[in-house]
């Protein structure tokens, strides 16, 4: 016994050391590893009111560029609101628009902290459970999809972003219909890759990146960037594809959170599947 | 008593300047300029080992907490207080340290300064950006990061030791 305590007195620094790095990386890999709810993050209520001080001071400097796209936004809008349009022939056109349910709801927010230069980033924002925020919703800018919300308090959510190595958001180009896996690569916070895709499906520089809306987090078609770069895997059938994401992931300031209301029957229906194969 | 809450208030002036100055900047090209490691080599000299890795890891998490890192800096933290003593038996003068002085500049001139803080900071970002990207194949960027931050992190701390620990006009 009294050569273990001995042992303990001599070596206590680099216990102390051991024990230190195991609490620090075991949370650091267990949630790089997969999605567990944690208490490391800016979520927490001390960090996220110094944060939302911060962007209180900051985001007047920003206040032209949020005007534009709004209007933007606002144009886009006003095409789609029906009394904007004038009826070509009172006979044949006829809209019965209660055919159509509202699926997905979008709940604003703003982003009080981020980061793209590390390899995965994540970034809060400014609203929590009291607005109905939950875990696994998506969230996307007035231009493109930016991430998958990864946790929540009462006031605060912290949103995986686009540009993290597993964020694997399922995605389509337009016309091929053909779909595959957005990843990031750690490099350069404006592109993303789109992985498996066949080298026998046509693919054009220029056309369209959409979200296929699997799993339920965006609605199909919601817009993620375009093609840039079209170049094949040595040795395998496969294009390697760089997508520039239509968001700048550094300019991000105002978000929307995907609430989609179908959530739990799809989920529901979608747990069979396993079974059935 | 007077160097507890020196420290602690440097504590909290560093978490806080590191979560809402430096670890918002944004140079691209892989630079993450970090002030905190200055916390920790600025400690007493007499500091006990254990209690300098206590702080460090206290100092991490919170930092941590701003940046949602997930323990990252306080991994990097803990292990340049482990390796602090190492690196101040390394550099020491010729007669030892004299524990009533504080490890800055002022009191042990730049040349030790320097070479003291390039090596920390040089450890501390290579331990950091190599669990960050924690695959054999990203070494070009792990050492491009570990570098020209070592750069800008170095050009800070010296610049805080110019700025805020001037000589004092009384002896």
């Amino acid at each position: 016994m009294l050569k273990f305590i001995a042992f303990f007195r001599r070596f206590r620094v680099f216990l102390v050391f051991l024990i230190l790095q195991i609490a620090a990386l075991s949370s650091f890999f267990s949630v790089m590893s997969y999605p567990r709810t944690q208490f490391f993050n800016s979520s927490t209520n001390v960090t996220g009111t110094l944060l939302t001080w911060e962007r209180n001071v900051t985001k007047y400097l920003y206040l032209d560029e949020a005007n534009e796209k709004l209007q933007a936004e606002n144009v886009l809008l006003e095409h789609r609101i029906p009394d904007n349009y004038i009826s070509i022939d009172t006979n044949t056109a006829k809209i019965n628009d209660t055919l159509k349910r509202l699926s997905f709801e979008r709940i604003p927010a703003t982003v009080i902290n981020s980061s793209h230069a590390h390899s995965n980033n994540y970034f809060t924002i400014n609203a929590g459970t009291d607005k109905g925020i939950a875990r696994k919703m998506g969230v996307v800018s007035s231009t493109g999809i930016v991430g998958i919300v990864y946790d929540v308090s009462e006031n605060f959510a912290i949103v995986k972003s686009v540009l993290t190595k597993d964020i694997n958001i399922t995605a389509f180009i337009d016309k091929s219909n053909a779909h595959g896996l957005i990843k990031y690569d750690g490099v350069n916070p404006r592109k993303v890759s789109l992985t498996g895709f066949s080298n026998d499906i046509e693919v054009e520089i220029g056309s369209e990146v959409l979200a296929r809306g699997s799993g339920g987090y965006f609605p199909q078609g919601e817009p993620i960037g375009v093609v840039e770069k079209l170049e094949p895997v040595e040795g395998q059938p496969r294009w390697d594809i760089t997508v520039k994401l239509n968001q700048d992931m550094r300019k991000l300031r105002y978000v929307y959170i995907i609430k989609n209301i179908h959530q739990l029957e799809l989920e529901e229906i979608e747990k069979n599947i396993p079974q059935l194969q | 008593m007077n160097y507890l809450i020196k420290n602690i208030l440097r504590l909290l002036i560093f978490v806080i300047a590191q979560g809402m100055i430096f670890g918002q900047l944004n140079f691209g090209f892989g630079i993450h300029p970090m002030i905190y490691p200055l916390f920790i080599l600025m400690l007493p000299f007499d500091t006990r080992p254990v209690v300098l890795m206590i702080l460090a890891f206290i100092a991490g998490i919170s930092i941590d907490f701003f940046m949602n890192t997930f323990g990252l800096h306080a991994s990097a933290a803990v292990f340049i207080a482990y390796i602090r003593p190492a690196i101040f038996r390394q550099f020491a003068p010729r007669d030892g340290y004299d524990i009533l002085k504080e490890p800055i500049a002022r009191d042990w001139g730049y040349p030790w300064f320097i070479k003291v803080s390039a090596l920390t900071i040089l450890l501390h970002h290579l331990w950091f950006f190599g669990l960050e990207y924690f695959k054999w194949s990203a070494w070009k960027e792990i050492l491009m990061s570990t570098f020209l931050s070592t750069l800008i992190s170095l050009t800070i701390f010296i610049l805080i030791q110019v700025l805020f620990f001037k000589k004092s006009q009384k002896v």
